[in-house]
C-alpha cells in the first residue's frame, strides 16, 4: 500500500491534472443550478399571481447582469438578455442591495424601452429584490405585474425577499459543490473509505493542497477564456469544431519555446 | 404557514397599523412641537446631498435647486470625486429621492453624488468616498439609500459615520430589509429609516427598538423618475428622504443643532401613537 502523505510524483501530477480539469469544468457550469432557480421563479409566479418572474445573475467575465431563468406567461423572452449592472431597476437593486417596487412605469414612455424591445413585454409594475450573499450581491429576483392589476405592497417586498434568500442559498450550495478543493477532498475521502488511500484528514488536506497549489488564481486570464468557452454552448457544432481547430493552433504556438526569451 | 417571515428582520413591522401601540413613549419628549422644531422653515441655507444614481437637473420636481452634480470614479482601490457634467440619472432613483427632499424642504440646496456608474465595480469604495467627500464639504444632511455588506469595509464605514457625526453632517440611511451586515445603516451615529404605509409625507414614527429608529412614508409614493416623468414606488429608500427633508428644515431653523440633537428633535416631534 502506498504511503498517502507522500504520494509519488506521478500520482501528484495526476491529481493536479484532475484538479485543473475540475476547476475548468466547474467554471463552465452555469452558476446557480438552473433547475433550482427555475423552480424558485415558478413558485414566485404562482404565489404572486404574476405575469412573470425572473432571476438575473451577475457575470463577472462580461460585467453584465444576465437573466438566467424565468417563469410566467410573459417571462420567457427575457432569458439570455443582459443589461449593464448599474442601469435600470434591476441594476439599481443589484448595485445597492435595496429592494424596490415601482408602479405605473408605463407612465414614463422611455421606461424599459430597450428591455421591452428585447423581450416583447413592457410591464406596468416591477418588484425587484437583491440576491445577497454574505459579502456581495449575486443578482436580482424580479417580479412583473400581478394579474389582478394590484400593485406591490410592503409585505410583497418582504415575501419576495424570502424567495430571493432561497435562490441565494441554492446558488451558494452549487458554487460550493463546484469548489475544486472540496471536490478533491470528498473524492479522496470516498477512496479512503474504500481502503484505497488512508482516510486520515491531515493526509488528505496535504494531498489537496499539493494538487491545487498550481491552479491559477481568480484573476488569471485563462478563466476569462473558460467563461467565454462556456457561452459557446449556444453555438452550432460546425462553429464549435472550427473554434476547437483554431484553439489547437494557438495551443501549439503557446507550447513552443518563445524566441528571444529565456525559458524558466 | 408563515413562509419563514418570522425570521426576517422586518424593519417596517413596528410601524404597521396594529403594531404601532408598541411605539408609545412615556418620556416628556412631546413638549417640543413641530412649530418650534422647524415651523415654516423651508430648509434655506442647508445643503442636502443625495448619494445615489444621480439627479436629473432639469426635472420639474427638483425646482432648479440642484447646485452641483458629482461623480465618484473608482480606479483599482482609488476613488476620486469629480464634476459630473452630464448631471444625468442612470436609473431615476436619485431623482426620486431628490424630489421627495425638495417637496418637503424647497429652500434646501441639493447636491448629487452619483456612486453608480459603469466603472464602479468596487461599489463599497465608491460609496465610502462619497460619504468622505460630503463630510469634507461640510454638507449638513446626506441621504443614503444604499449600504455596503462588506465586512472588510465595516471599520472604514464606522470611522466615516463617526467622523460625519462629529463634523455635523447628518447621515440619513434607508434600512436594508435583508439579514446580515449593512453599513452604515445599522450604526448608532446615523438616522436609519424604514417604510410605513400611511400615505402622508408628514407622518413619521420613532421606534425605541433599534437598530431602525424611524419609520416614514415609503409605500406607493408618487415620485419623480428619469426622463422628466413620475412613477409610484415602494421601498425603504423612498422613506429615508422624507426624514432628510425634515432634518434639513430643522437644521435651517436651528443651525447650531448637532446630529444628535436633530435626531432627538425628530424623535420628539414624531407622530404620536397611543397604545
Amino acid at each position: 500500500m502506498t504511503e498517502p502523505s507522500q504520494p509519488s510524483p506521478a500520482s501528484l501530477e495526476l491529481l493536479a491534472a484532475i484538479a485543473a480539469r475540475a476547476e475548468a469544468a466547474g467554471r463552465l457550469e452555469p452558476p446557480g443550478g438552473a433547475a433550482v432557480l427555475r423552480s424558485i421563479v415558478e413558485a414566485t409566479v404562482v404565489l404572486f399571481d404574476a405575469e412573470a418572474a425572473s432571476i438575473a445573475l451577475y457575470d463577472a467575465a462580461t460585467d453584465r447582469l444576465v437573466f438566467r431563468v424565468a417563469a410566467g406567461a410573459q417571462g420567457q423572452g427575457v432569458v439570455g438578455v443582459s443589461i449593464a449592472p448599474h442601469e435600470g431597476v434591476a441594476g439599481y437593486v443589484f448595485s445597492t442591495g435595496q429592494p424596490i417596487a415601482i408602479m405605473d412605469v408605463a407612465a414614463d414612455p422611455r421606461f424599459g424601452a430597450s428591455t421591452a424591445e428585447q423581450t416583447g413585454y413592457v410591464p406596468r409594475s416591477i418588484l425587484a429584490v437583491p440576491l445577497l450573499d454574505d459579502e456581495a450581491s449575486l443578482g436580482v429576483l424580479e417580479i412583473l405585474d400581478r394579474r389582478s392589476g394590484e400593485g406591490f405592497a410592503l409585505r410583497d417586498v418582504e415575501l419576495a425577499g424570502v424567495f430571493a434568500r432561497q435562490a441565494t442559498v441554492a446558488i451558494r450550495a452549487t458554487r460550493l459543490e463546484r469548489d475544486t478543493a472540496t471536490l478533491l477532498r470528498d473524492g479522496l475521502r470516498a477512496l479512503g473509505a474504500g481502503g484505497a488511500v488512508a482516510s486520515d484528514e491531515g493526509a488528505i488536506d496535504e494531498l489537496v493542497a499539493a494538487a491545487t497549489a498550481r491552479l491559477a488564481g481568480d484573476d488569471d486570464p485563462v478563466w476569462a477564456l473558460a467563461d467565454r468557452v462556456a457561452r459557446l454552448r449556444a453555438a452550432d457544432p460546425g462553429q464549435v469544431t472550427l473554434l476547437a481547430e483554431l484553439l489547437d493552433v494557438l495551443i501549439r504556438r503557446a507550447e513552443r519555446p518563445r524566441p528571444g526569451r529565456a525559458d524558466r | 404557514m408563515t413562509l419563514g417571515l418570522d425570521g426576517l428582520p422586518a424593519w417596517s413591522e413596528p410601524f404597521a397599523g396594529d403594531a404601532r401601540g408598541g411605539l408609545e413613549r412615556g418620556l416628556p419628549l412631546g413638549t417640543m412641537d413641530r412649530q418650534a422644531a422647524f415651523g415654516d422653515s423651508d430648509g434655506s441655507g442647508v445643503r442636502v446631498a443625495i448619494i445615489d444614481s444621480g439627479v436629473e437637473r432639469d426635472h420639474p420636481a427638483i425646482g432648479d435647486r440642484l447646485v452641483s452634480s458629482m461623480l465618484v470614479e473608482v480606479d483599482d482601490e482609488d476613488a476620486t470625486v469629480t464634476d459630473d457634467a452630464t448631471a444625468a440619472d442612470v436609473v431615476g432613483h436619485g431623482t426620486a429621492c431628490a424630489g421627495i427632499v425638495h417637496a418637503i424642504a424647497p429652500g434646501a440646496e441639493l447636491v448629487s453624488v452619483r456612486v453608480l456608474g459603469p466603472n464602479n465595480r468596487a461599489k463599497g469604495i465608491a460609496f465610502a468616498a462619497a460619504i468622505d467627500w460630503v463630510v469634507e464639504q461640510g454638507i449638513g444632511v446626506a441621504n443614503l439609500s444604499l449600504s455596503s455588506r462588506s465586512e472588510a469595509l465595516a471599520a472604514l464605514f464606522h470611522e466615516l459615520a463617526d467622523r460625519a457625526y462629529f463634523a455635523n453632517t447628518l447621515l440619513v440611511c434607508a434600512a436594508n430589509n435583508v439579514p446580515g451586515p449593512s453599513f452604515p445603516s445599522l450604526f448608532a451615529s446615523v438616522i436609519s429609516v424604514a417604510a410605513h404605509d400611511v400615505a402622508d409625507p408628514a407622518v413619521w414614527f420613532y421606534n425605541p427598538s433599534p437598530p431602525v429608529e424611524f419609520g416614514a412614508y415609503g409605500v406607493d409614493v408618487d415620485v419623480a423618475w428619469r426622463g422628466g416623468g413620475r412613477i409610484r414606488a415602494t421601498g425603504n429608500s423612498f422613506a429615508a428622504p422624507h426624514l432628510a427633508g425634515y432634518a434639513a428644515r430643522i437644521r435651517s431653523r436651528h443651525p447650531d443643532a448637532t446630529p444628535f440633537e436633530v435626531k432627538a428633535i425628530l424623535a420628539a416631534t414624531a407622530t404620536p401613537v397611543t397604545g
